[in-house]
């Protein structure tokens, strides 16, 4: 399918406030961290080229515009994603804990056609806090949960030291790539009407 | 997943600027506001967003109509030096009247996305269009084309609506002379908008429609061109998109000037071809017009405005004194100031004066496994005033949506129909007389000569027309009766020259504002 869609993937990042979704995202697009910690306001989404078996891709990774704070995403924010991100942090039990309601409402909000199948990741963040000395969640505890819910890849990171973050996003990409849109709504003759107007400049640091 | 009780109070408790509801017109305002720099909380007690502009599943559409036409009742309480004023629910629908014939489309409910203010389109050059490009909100949404428009007649026959040069070259219907009557005006009319739009040039008088012209009835304006009734009939009515018999004479409600005629003429034209893939002037949004709102919702959530949603707002806050706006008081308890308050039309307050209804319309939602026409998916159909029954004084206007727009699921078909009406009765009856020229009733013993598509189900509704009002707080109006929302739009920038008379609505720059981005977040130290 040579359709546009094809070559942009869509991935969201979802998780409580404050896990560090920002700042992962941040990381790996413009290799960036931020010690002040302020809800996110500002955030839309980045966008990173990447390759894979010989032909380049946009990743479109969508922040949460602050939105999630009193669960209020709405179903536009999960159409068309071809890749879903859960993070939580490893010092807050309550940020685990509610990974599966995030992937509930995901599942229910995105009704992707293939539920059983779609491609989640899952990432354990803030690895570094403290020298892993305040940690509540172990790693076992983590991989456990993602392998009951069809062994979803589990990476640990760290958004400040920049730890594990590429790694967990070439397998975000990756899976990305192998979810299979729905055909019939993406194919080419979708109006955007933005092209011609104003060429939407790729929000991502190409550096 | 979410319960109100889970949530955190809302921090912080002081705003420039509450907004009660998520529909498009909140939604701008919201969005708009938060451009502009105010810091903005946005509230609805639903659990989606969009309000009376929403699409929502099939179920979700049932309990909303019906939850939104019920009486309410209204009270208020003094204290110190505080009026608490009870927030109370309008009904905006009433005589809601769900059929099914299919219980199968249940189990797809959520496969469905519903437009409660359908039927409704965009022209690619008109106000919502450049709006979502200005507020860059664009980058959200996605269309698709409206393929075809056709005006109907009481016999079952749908002609071809030739709306443009191409398509009057390649109409199969019109005779030779009427194809150059058509073709002659269409020159006419693009000749004076281009002379109109060129000040500088000495305008060339023979170019121009006189002044007088301008002023009088499009439709005398159409007679002394010499258009056949067909035509005429097609330009007012399925291009100019005119609600009232034009030709009914005095009792006629609202005569469309010619001025007013060119301009949708104009509309309409500079629609075509303005994108590259947009083949005709029309297009809708894939997975519903719901889309819109929270599009602009977004970029107020990336501007800062706090979005919360299934949280009602059970009474305002106003000074004793002065009766001025002061605060709300949330479902959890919580009490919130801000300087300004918006609320969807549907929330009423005691103080504040009777809401005047206008007019009313009647919408109608129907749901097939087929096409109107076998190779078309998306389209729309008019049928004018008188053309289904003799004293039909207004127009019907439809529009077909297939699958490919992800709002039905794979192989059915959504249809919207609304008619201005003065009363339900009426409303009802043009709606049924729509629907029996275009669908066949399910029944047991199927017709084979029958090829209109089956109804599997249908919901029709009375909505009641509210206009935006400014009073202790600002109202905002429900969706009106027209195809697009050019002056839902109007309305709506108007009630925000009111709130914020020094703002700008969504400056022209904020196309290029990198601040969006997350790397431009000068505040934050950066190392790397």
């Amino acid at each position: 399918m040579a359709s546009r869609r094809r070559m942009l993937l869509k991935v969201i990042i979802l998780g409580d406030s404050g896990v560090g979704k920002t700042s992962l995202m941040n990381q790996y697009v413009n290799r960036k961290f931020s010690n002040q910690y302020k809800a996110t306001i500002g955030a839309d989404f980045l966008t990173k080229e990447v390759q894979f078996e010989d032909r380049l891709f946009t990743l479109q990774i969508w922040d949460t515009a602050g939105q999630e704070r009193f669960q209020s995403l709405g179903v536009a924010f999960y159409r068309g994603a071809d890749c879903c991100v859960l993070v939580y942090d490893v010092n807050v039990k309550k940020s685990f804990d509610n990974l599966n309601n995030w992937r509930e409402e995901f599942l229910i909000q995105a009704s992707p056609s293939d539920p059983e199948n779609f491609p989640f990741v899952v990432l354990g963040n803030k690895v570094d806090v403290d020298g892993g000395n305040s940690r509540v969640v172990s790693e076992k505890k983590a991989r456990a949960w993602c392998a009951s819910k069809g062994n979803i890849p589990y990476f640990e990171t760290s958004a400040k030291e920049g730890f594990n973050v590429d790694a967990a996003f070439e397998c975000i990409a990756k899976n990305a790539l192998k979810n299979e849109p729905e055909e019939e709504v993406y194919l080419p003759d979708t109006i955007d009407v933005g092209s011609g107007q104003q060429q939407r400049s790729s929000s991502g640091c190409e550096c | 997943m979410a319960e109100t009780e889970s949530y955190p109070p809302i921090d912080p408790t002081n705003f420039d600027l509450i907004v009660v509801g998520t529909g498009l017109p909140e939604s701008i305002i919201a969005a708009a506001a938060s451009t502009a720099g105010k810091t903005v909380l946005h509230l609805d007690p639903n659990p989606f967003y969009g309000s009376h502009y929403s699409s929502l599943t099939l179920q979700d559409l049932v309990s909303f109509l019906n939850s939104h036409s019920e009486i309410p009742k209204t009270n208020s309480l003094q204290s110190d030096d505080t009026t608490i004023v009870d927030v109370n629910t309008r009904p905006l629908y009433s005589d809601v009247e769900i059929s099914s014939y299919d219980d199968s489309l249940e189990e797809h409910s959520r496969k469905f996305n519903l437009d409660l203010c359908g039927p409704r389109v965009l022209f690619c050059a008109d106000l919502s269009v450049n709006l979502l490009l200005q507020s860059t909100a664009n980058q959200y949404v996605e269309f698709k084309n409206i393929d075809a428009s056709y005006v109907g007649d009481g016999n079952g026959n749908l002609m071809n609506v030739p709306d443009s040069k191409s398509a009057v070259f390649k109409d199969k219907t019109l005779e030779y002379s009427e194809k150059n009557q058509l073709n002659s005006f269409f020159k006419l009319v693009q000749g004076h908008l281009e002379a109109v739009k060129s000040v500088d040039v000495v305008i060339d008088a023979e170019k121009i429609i006189s002044d007088d012209d301008l002023e009088s009835p499009f439709v005398g304006f159409l007679d002394k061109m010499k258009l056949p009734p067909k035509i005429k009939s097609i330009i007012l009515y399925a291009i100019a998109m005119v609600d009232y018999d034009q030709d009914a004479g005095e009792s006629c409600k609202d005569i469309l000037k010619t001025r007013e005629g060119i301009d949708r003429l104009g509309l309409y034209h500079s629609s075509v071809g303005r994108f590259p893939n947009a083949l005709g002037s029309l297009i809708y949004p894939i997975y519903g017009q719901g889309e819109l709102p929270q599009a602009f919702c977004r970029r107020a959530a990336v501007k800062g405005c706090l979005y919360v949603l299934r949280m009602p707002v059970i009474s305002i806050l106003l000074n004793k004194d002065s009766g001025n706006y002061r605060g709300v008081k949330l479902v959890s308890g919580q009490e919130l100031s801000s300087d300004k308050l918006v609320m969807d039309p549907s929330f009423t307050i005691t103080s504040s004066k009777c809401l005047q209804n206008i007019s009313k319309l009647a919408r109608g939602i129907c749901i097939t496994k087929s096409s109107l026409k076998p190779d078309i998916s998306n389209c729309l159909v008019i049928y004018p005033p008188r053309s289904l029954y003799p004293d039909q004084a207004t127009s019907i206007r439809i529009l077909q949506l297939g699958s490919n727009l992800a709002v039905c699921p794979s192989g059915m078909f959504v249809f919207y129909i609304s008619v201005v009406c003065d009363d339900a009765l009426e409303g009802k009856k043009s709606l049924h007389a729509a629907i029996d020229g275009l669908f066949s009733v399910h029944t047991d013993q199927t017709d084979s000569n029958e090829l209109k598509p089956t109804l599997l189900w249908s919901a029709l509704y009375i909505q009641d027309l509210i206009e935006g009002s400014v009073g202790p707080v600002v109202t905002t109006p429900t969706p009106d009766g027209n195809l697009n929302y050019n002056n839902l739009l109007d309305a709506t920038s108007m009630l925000f020259k009111k709130l914020y008379p020094d703002d700008e609505f969504f400056p022209e720059t904020s196309n290029t504002d990198s601040s969006d981005k997350l790397e431009d977040d000068s505040e934050v130290v950066l190392d790397s």
